[in-house]
């Protein structure tokens, strides 16, 4: 009875399949994905000097995110109970992520004065990262678009930078002048040390640009490839692919939603490595 | 060869040939984690989050060849 049924629906299935596979496709439209990632100013300002202060779509992005977490965190903070209910279990299951599972597990000392720092990151580039899988009406005629205030390298470089001025601050908060000479053990011998002092400076630079570069191109390459899959129906020019390819949009954009969350896990744990390494120099 | 088809070539080559080694890499990386974590699960936590670092660091590469191909496709 219940294999019938199966069998039945697989049948019917497969028919559609077929049906699809000789439909005509619609007129051809181009769908140019490089597009979709261009900023077009939506309230103009006029510039002050070199400064564009155009509100674009990823300024938006950027407030909404920056409102949904402060609404967040007040409603949050004000109804506080002891037996918390559902909502209150998942922001402080994030909480205690950020604390004990990021900061805690990577940082020796001084993981009280910089956690506000990193957990701020934290929530920041996750709610950010998942406010970029909501399509809003922010294209260029107010048409639905999809866009991640963090597929700018912009926002990213400008968040990788706090990192790297924090780290350097709390270097030379914890270990004073000796901050700078302890970059190469102090045991090496003379010309060898300052090769490992050279390299060690390069490192840092080189970590400001992967902490941004990764986060950036991560949700760049993301939408991108959502994009191609919107635009190779277009292409391909059959309901089929259309059916099949929207389907695998469908799985990208779960795993976008687990990449969305790893890598604000990853941002926030590598600033929290980088400061307390900082802290905690070898010696 | 015209340029437009060298830079769509060697954006394609970049990608693809840069993701190699990482892929190769976070392969032996998630793997060595997981026997890890199963020689000793009680420090599965450690583990996680160490990978997890690890994991940020080697993709980066791959990443790097990403933008080199967006730039020249994109810029170049």
């Amino acid at each position: 009875m219940k294999r019938g049924r199966l069998i039945v629906v697989l049948a019917a299935v497969l028919l559609g399949l077929v049906v699809l596979l000789f439909l005509p496709g619609g007129e051809r439209e181009e769908f140019p994905v490089a597009e979709e990632f261009e900023l077009h100013p939506l309230v103009e300002i006029p510039k002050i000097g070199p400064v564009d202060l155009s509100i674009t779509k990823a300024v938006v992005y950027l407030w909404l995110t920056t409102a949904v977490i402060v609404v967040v965190a007040l409603v949050i903070a004000r109804s506080l109970k002891p037996r918390p209910g559902r909502f209150q279990q998942a922001v402080e299951g994030l909480y205690e992520l950020a604390r004990s599972g990021i900061v805690g597990s990577v940082m020796k000392s001084g993981a009280d004065t910089w956690f506000p720092y990193i957990g701020a990151v934290f929530f920041f580039v996750l709610v950010s990262n998942l406010m970029g899988l909501l399509p809003l009406p922010l294209g260029e005629h107010y048409q639905f678009a999809y866009y991640t205030a963090t597929a700018n390298l912009n926002v990213t470089l400008t968040l990788a930078l706090f990192t790297f001025g924090i780290t350097h601050y709390a270097g030379i908060r914890a270990n004073g002048a000796k901050y700078f000479a302890n970059w190469a053990p102090p045991s090496a011998p003379p010309v060898l040390k300052q090769v490992i002092w050279g390299i060690h400076a390069v490192s840092e630079i080189f970590r400001l640009i992967s902490l941004s570069v990764r986060l950036f191109a991560n949700m760049l390459a993301g939408h991108a490839i959502l994009g191609v899959f919107f635009a190779m129906v277009l292409i391909f020019q059959s309901y089929l692919a259309a059916v099949v390819l929207q389907g695998g949009s469908v799985l990208i954009y779960l795993f976008e939603i687990f990449v969305a969350v790893i890598q604000a896990f990853i941002f926030a744990i590598l600033s929290a490595v980088y400061i307390g390494g900082a802290i905690d120099q070898e010696h | 060869m015209d340029a437009e088809a060298g830079k769509l070539l060697g954006a394609g080559l970049a990608m693809g040939l840069g993701a190699i080694g990482p892929g190769v890499g976070l392969g032996i990386l998630i793997g060595k984690a997981l026997e890890a974590i199963a020689r000793q699960p009680e420090v599965s936590g450690d583990v996680r989050t160490n990978m997890f670092i690890g994991i940020g660091v080697t993709e980066a590469v791959a990443l790097y060849a990403f933008v080199v191909a967006l730039i020249l496709v994109f810029v170049a």
